[in-house]
């Protein structure tokens, strides 16, 4: 490796940090500065990989915040779109991010911040309809125990895919790739002109709402 | 030599004196202006017309509407000696007005409330100084210690009170300087809620101030860390050589508390620059990007219509690799069989055992040794027996010593002590007279 970064694509991959931030982004996740070595890894060998990934369908992202992502573009490499949970919880959390109220703690919010915030922002009613897909009618404490449930798993998700870190069973730390949820409203053109935008560069999917949204769990009935 | 601390000593005798600390504003103000006066007018301690008059002017600022200052006066004097936050120095009990001293809890809750002791370079400079220089006399003044009593004034007392106090003069100051970096930390959100894209300037030149101050703060820990460390362990080493323990122990406290000292630096200037990374970003990329905060409000909209008119990022999602087993040749298992035995173990012969016999046996043998009694042959008899078998073995006794031919029963049996505490009623053993 030379002082500005790498010569030879070989190089890279005989980088020890090559393997794990090639696992790390087939499988969706964001690597940002605060991830210091793969970040820097990532920052030295772009020029490099960004060909490499064309290769296999997929696009190595650099966001304008810095972070990295890869995108697939066509079927060669696997892609998924995140959940109802995920995306409902993660637009909270980047409304956190840009909240200055949040700066004097370095980014770091509670949980049940968050989940206020965003049965504030939804109505909880509509929250807990959302995150009830299957139109099966239950008990009111068994919704929102369900809701719940889908929101915990939701916020490990997106600490997974590098866009918080969970400090603790109720500390989270907001991270800069949340800005990802923010990018329909990011310019000044029309939100809607925007994501169709966004939906044809392959960095969001536009969806419709429904009941086989959700794959049935295991041994649920019908 | 100090007594080691007991936490659950300490803290059963906190509840049985049920101490407890309860401050109205009043009387925090009250305790300012006292140290205020104290250091204005070089005083150590107060008259009681002085504390009246202190009180009475916190009064005319906090409440000027109030009835009777005067008595509430006297009453937050009471209340201030009964919470040893004020202490009577004159001992001269009711003989005239008293002298009161502010004690070191009062001390404390006024430094606490001024905080006005925030390490600088300065400040942290001159005590390292001083520290270092504590030192170098106490370790000439060990290599010349020859006796406990010179070890203990010349050595161990400098050290417990000199040298910590110095060092609790950098911690405190440390902790002043962590309370204004939560200030720092907190005007710069509120700087930012309330002028946005103007206040960049300003916490900019904020987090520069307090990085500033960290780092070099960490400089000159780092330097005079390492002397001070140095001296402690030559001290140390004295102590060990002499030796003497408590020195020993005085100067290992010393040399932790400042190792804690330095830890402080490096710790505070790596949490602050985490800090100043990310506020640096924060005003990079949201604030630079968007100065008039309109993102936020359009973020919010999309949440809230967001079930309306849904859409998902998209992410790349390759499972993990499956790795198979490796292939191996399976060796060759015997098949699973359980180890044969026979169903019935073998007969064993054994001489039979048969406790009535034998004792049958023993009685008969009394009886031909000449017993002269059904007690006598019980006694010889019992010893063998097991104890709790006794009772049952006298009757067999009395059974088989009853078939011979010799045993009387007198119409009036006498009861006779045999042994293990029984007593029966005895027979004889006479031979049978010769017929006429």
């Amino acid at each position: 490796m030379t002082d500005h970064g790498y010569e030879r694509l070989e190089e890279v991959i005989q980088d020890p940090v090559f393997p794990e931030v090639d696992l790390a982004l087939r499988a969706g996740q964001h690597v940002d500065a605060d991830d210091a070595d793969r970040y820097a890894f990532l920052v030295a060998a772009q020029p490099l990989l960004e060909p490499l990934y064309i290769r296999y369908g997929a696009e190595l992202v650099r966001a304008p915040d810095g972070f990295f992502f890869l995108l697939p573009r066509g079927d060669r490499l696997g892609r998924r779109h995140l959940s109802t949970g995920e995306m409902l919880l993660g637009q909270t959390l980047a409304l956190m991010y840009l909240d200055p109220a949040t700066v004097q703690a370095a980014g770091v919010v509670s949980r049940a911040q968050a989940m206020e915030l965003l049965a504030n922002l939804v109505g909880e009613q509509r929250l807990i309809a959302a995150l009830n897909p299957r139109r099966r009618r239950h008990h009111e404490h068994v919704s929102h125990e369900l809701a719940r449930k889908e929101l915990d798993r939701a916020l490990r998700s997106l600490s997974t895919l590098g866009f918080i870190e969970i400090l603790d069973e109720e500390k989270v730390r907001l991270r800069s790739p949340l800005m990802r949820f923010a990018e329909p409203v990011r310019g000044l053109a029309d939100p809607s002109a925007a994501l169709q935008r966004l939906a044809r560069r392959g960095l969001v999917d536009l969806l419709e709402l429904g009941p086989s949204e959700e794959p049935p769990e295991e041994g649920d009935e019908g | 030599m100090n007594r080691p601390f007991d936490l659950h000593r300490t803290i059963a005798s906190l509840h049985q004196a049920r101490i407890s600390l309860v401050l109205e504003t009043a009387d925090v103000c009250f305790l300012i202006s006292l140290r205020e006066r104290g250091d204005r007018l070089s005083l150590a301690s107060f008259e009681e017309d002085l504390l009246v008059d202190a009180f009475l002017q916190v009064c005319e600022l906090t409440d000027p509407g109030a009835e009777n200052p005067r008595k509430r006066a006297t009453h937050a004097i009471q209340r201030l000696r009964e919470q040893r936050l004020l202490a009577r120095v004159d001992g001269a009990g009711l003989i005239r007005a008293g002298e009161y001293a502010l004690t070191r809890l009062a001390t404390a809750v006024v430094d606490f409330y001024l905080a006005d002791d925030a390490l600088t370079r300065d400040s942290l400079t001159v005590l390292t100084k001083t520290l270092l220089s504590q030192l170098a006399d106490i370790k000439s003044a060990a290599s010349r210690a020859r006796d406990e009593d010179a070890w203990r004034r010349l050595v161990v007392e400098p050290l417990r009170v000199t040298v910590a106090d110095l060092v609790s003069g950098i911690e405190r100051r440390q902790r002043g300087l962590d309370a204004q970096q939560e200030e720092v930390r907190a005007r710069i959100a509120s700087l930012l809620q309330s002028d946005w894209f103007g206040a960049v300037d300003a916490c900019e030149s904020l987090l520069d101030q307090t990085s500033t101050t960290l780092r070099e703060l960490n400089e000159v820990l780092l330097q005079d860390a390492a002397h001070l460390q140095a001296l402690l362990q030559d001290i140390e080493q004295l102590a060990a050589d002499f030796p003497h323990a408590s020195a020993e122990q005085a100067a290992q406290r010393v040399a932790e508390h400042v190792d804690r000292v330095s830890a402080w630096g490096s710790d505070r200037l790596r949490a602050w620059s985490d800090y100043y990374q990310y506020v640096h970003r924060y005003l990079r990329d949201v604030v630079r990007l968007d100065p008039d905060r309109a993102i936020s409000q359009r973020l919010r909209e999309q949440i809230g219509s967001w079930l309306d008119h849904p859409f998902a990022l998209g992410l790349a999602h390759v499972p993990s690799i499956r790795l198979l087993r490796e292939v191996d040749a399976s060796p060759e298992r015997p098949p699973v069989t359980r180890l044969r035995q026979e169903l019935e173990s073998p007969l064993e012969e054994v001489a039979p055992h048969d406790a009535r016999a034998a004792l049958r046996e023993r009685v008969l043998a009394c009886l031909q040794s000449g017993a002269t009694s059904l007690s006598e042959v019980v006694a010889r008899v019992l010893p063998d027996v097991p104890e709790r078998e006794r009772y049952r073995a006298t009757g067999s006794v009395t059974a088989t010593v009853g078939l011979d031919p010799r045993a009387r029963s007198a119409s009036v049996r006498p009861w006779v002590s045999v042994a293990g505490g029984l007593q029966l009623e005895d027979w004889s053993l006479e031979d049978p007279e010769p017929s006429r």
